[in-house]
């Protein structure tokens, strides 16, 4: 099975965890679509300098930069378009708050709180959360066919599905907001429910952390709740659109044990997400020649020649063409090793769906050209 | 090394993946190797350095695994809770403030308590005396979180000071404070690999580090550099070898050759990132090579505590 009927896809989500290659696999697979005439765009996290360099997104992060495929163009022409989109997560705030802001005065109210710069600085769940609002403004845009979008690296699937959530909680009009609020304004109604409680809890804060840490909080839910019913409005709206026909999640990992580990944990939490789930690629797999090699070194023409080429010493030549073999026994080994952690993953991944292999090809990516070697892989 | 091995603290920093514990556990090892008590402490509390240098189950209270080594697993939420509950002494009161479902991850998020806290109970391990008022551990080496986190957690203590301007958890950040940012007496180590993405933040991390000041950056360790497949004179009768060799280029033997030559690449890629960290940082380096297996036996241990001994 092969991932090209995927491309007619509206939306390909890669998840994995990191370091095992989703980013130049969703760049390849986008790169693969626009050869096939696709309008695509690649919604990346955070690319390796090279590969961003590739792709040229690395002067204007949040803006789709036109890449230019048609250089490409070798045998058959690329009728398709290719943008690729560098989430940057604080920008996407602070475009999320000016947009949404019922006026100009609480947009900069919220823009200079403290709270929201170490919010968009470093919450776990703002790079997802963020990614989120920034695809609902891409496919606001339709401007594409098909929309790939790297996710962030996970030790879980669901860290991108629920960022949103999680982060709800955090900032909703809860306990917080009734807890702290009161304090700094003329609303004494949440207090009033809370009564005692709340004053003592107050106290305890207060005393952990100083009033004006308190103050600080309260200014910045106080603003911010204006808005927080629009925004989250677009994340949900992007929970619904994931769950779609149209979008397929794509599981990438590599065959080494915790990577396949991890992999079947995440396709398990996909399922429980009611995702709909596309494929599974297999990055930097070692192939080789099926079986155990010979324990000798093939000697002849066709092989290692008697003769070693011009100007080798003939004894530099015979240690060369042992260590050679050795470590193409080596390789063998593991070759078979991944082979069997793939049939694994397949085993219990199950038929229905297509599994991908692409090799460790140790290519460098500094251009479009090696980006698309990896697609013979991908179809 | 001995300047190095001379502090009270070590911290280990870099990305996810990098192999941090197992340089925090060869420090430790080769610390403890010097006849200093030494503690080496992991922050997730996920026992990944119980699993790696022993086979034992994470603990939080510590454990000795060899003479004058012991190593701890403390996980944030344990140790903010015993903080906690110390200073508010009401168990009921505790649950009910930081035991809410909204309450905990704001705390965490925005106040990096969890961060602060754990780094103060990394410090009072420094701090336990025995009866007669020696120090239970003269060293402390820390198996920081990935790389984002560390950095936040490094700050946390002076991010915590400029919001609180008083109290207990001020005067806590305080105390952590001055002791990272005193090079006589702590120092930090990252640990990368020769890949792109890992040195970019190797880079970027020793500048973030300088820039916001503490804790003084010691000495890099780029571990897994893979090994040269062939000897220089192989390679040089390899390379001319395979110049001459297109009518094999489909068999078996063709094969080898290309997977050597994947080898050689990857070795050659590694050597530019290697390059890259050295133009870019001023700081020591130790390479260490590419380990056969994760477990962390005996002798791989050795094997890395050996390279360690290099450092300055």
């Amino acid at each position: 099975m092969s991932l090209l009927p995927l491309i007619d896809q509206r939306l390909l989500i890669c998840c994995g965890t990191g370091g095992v290659g989703k980013t130049t696999i969703s760049a390849a697979i986008a790169l693969m679509a626009a050869r096939k005439g696709k309008r695509v765009l690649v919604l990346t996290i955070d690319p390796a300098r090279r590969l961003a360099d590739t792709l040229g997104v690395r002067d204007l992060p949040n803006q789709a930069m036109p890449i230019p495929v048609k250089q490409l163009a070798d045998a058959t022409p690329i009728t398709g378009e290719l943008s690729a989109l560098m989430l940057d997560v604080k920008s996407t705030w602070d475009d999320a708050v000016r947009r949404y802001a019922p006026a100009p005065e609480v947009a900069d109210q919220i823009l200079e709180n403290r709270f929201y710069q170490k919010i968009t600085e470093g919450i776990s769940g703002t790079q997802e959360y963020s990614a989120i609002l920034r695809l609902l403004d891409v496919v606001e845009e339709e401007r594409y066919d098909l929309i790939v979008v790297d996710t962030p690296p996970a030790r879980n699937a669901l860290e991108f599905l629920d960022a949103p959530r999680r982060i709800s909680g955090v900032l909703e009009e809860g306990v917080l907001h009734w807890l702290i609020t009161p304090r700094f304004t003329s609303k004494w109604a949440g207090a009033r429910i809370f009564g005692k409680g709340s004053a003592a809890l107050f106290q305890i804060f207060e005393r952990f952390v100083g009033a004006d840490v308190l103050r600080n909080i309260s200014e910045f839910l106080t603003s911010f709740s204006s808005l927080f019913d629009t925004i989250h409005g677009r994340a949900e709206r992007v929970q619904s659109l994931l769950r779609q026909p149209s979008s397929s999640f794509l599981l990438v990992t590599q065959p080494t044990t915790m990577a396949v580990r991890d992999a079947v944990a995440f396709h398990g939490q996909l399922q429980d997400a009611q995702v709909p789930f596309g494929g599974l690629i297999v990055n930097r797999m070692h192939w080789s020649t099926p079986g155990v090699p010979a324990a000798e070194p093939p000697r002849g023409p066709d092989a290692f020649p008697a003769e070693p080429p011009g100007e080798v010493d003939p004894v530099i030549y015979e240690r060369m063409v042992a260590r050679v073999w050795e470590l193409h026994q080596v390789y063998c080994r593991w070759a078979r090793h991944d082979r069997e952690v793939v049939d694994g993953l397949q085993e219990s991944f199950g038929a229905d769906y297509p599994c991908q292999e692409v090799p460790d090809l140790q290519i460098d990516l500094t251009d479009l050209r090696a980006l698309s070697m990896l697609e013979p892989y991908l179809i | 090394m001995k300047e190095l091995l001379e502090r009270e603290l070590i911290v280990v920093a870099g990305k996810g993946g990098v192999g941090k514990t197992t340089i925090a556990g060869a420090l430790g090892a080769l610390s403890a190797g010097t006849g200093r008590a030494t503690a080496v402490v992991e922050m997730t509390g996920a026992g990944s350095l119980a699993g790696l240098l022993a086979d034992g189950k994470p603990s939080y209270d510590g454990r000795e695994i060899r003479p004058g080594l012991h190593i701890f697993s403390i996980s944030a939420s344990k140790a903010v809770e015993e903080y906690l509950l110390r200073h508010i002494r009401f168990r009921r009161l505790y649950d009910l403030v930081f035991g809410n479902r909204f309450i905990a991850p704001f705390m965490n998020a925005v106040l990096g308590l969890n961060d602060l806290i754990s780094l103060g109970k990394v410090m009072d391990l420094g701090w336990e005396v025995d009866a007669e008022g020696k120090r239970r551990f003269e060293m402390l080496v820390l198996d920081s979180p990935a790389t984002g986190h560390g950095l936040t957690m490094l700050r946390s203590p002076r991010a915590m000071m400029e919001l609180a301007r008083k109290g207990p958890l001020h005067n806590n950040a305080q105390l952590v404070d001055e002791l990272l940012s005193d090079p006589s007496r702590a120092a930090l180590v990252l640990v990368t690999l020769p890949e792109e993405t890992p040195v970019n933040e190797t880079v970027e991390m020793a500048a973030q580090l300088e820039q916001q000041g503490g804790i003084q950056v010691a000495a890099i360790v780029i571990n897994g550099v893979p090994v040269s497949p062939l000897s220089d004179g192989e390679e040089d009768a390899y390379r001319r070898f395979v110049a001459t060799t297109d009518s094999r280029a489909g068999g078996e033997v063709g094969r080898a050759l290309r997977e050597v030559g994947r080898m050689i690449a990857r070795r050659d890629r590694a050597q530019v990132q290697i390059d890259r960290l050295h133009a870019a940082l001023d700081v020591p380096t130790v390479e260490v090579p590419m380990l056969p297996s994760r477990h962390l036996g005996e002798e791989q241990l050795a094997t890395v505590v050996g390279l360690l001994e290099d450092l300055p």
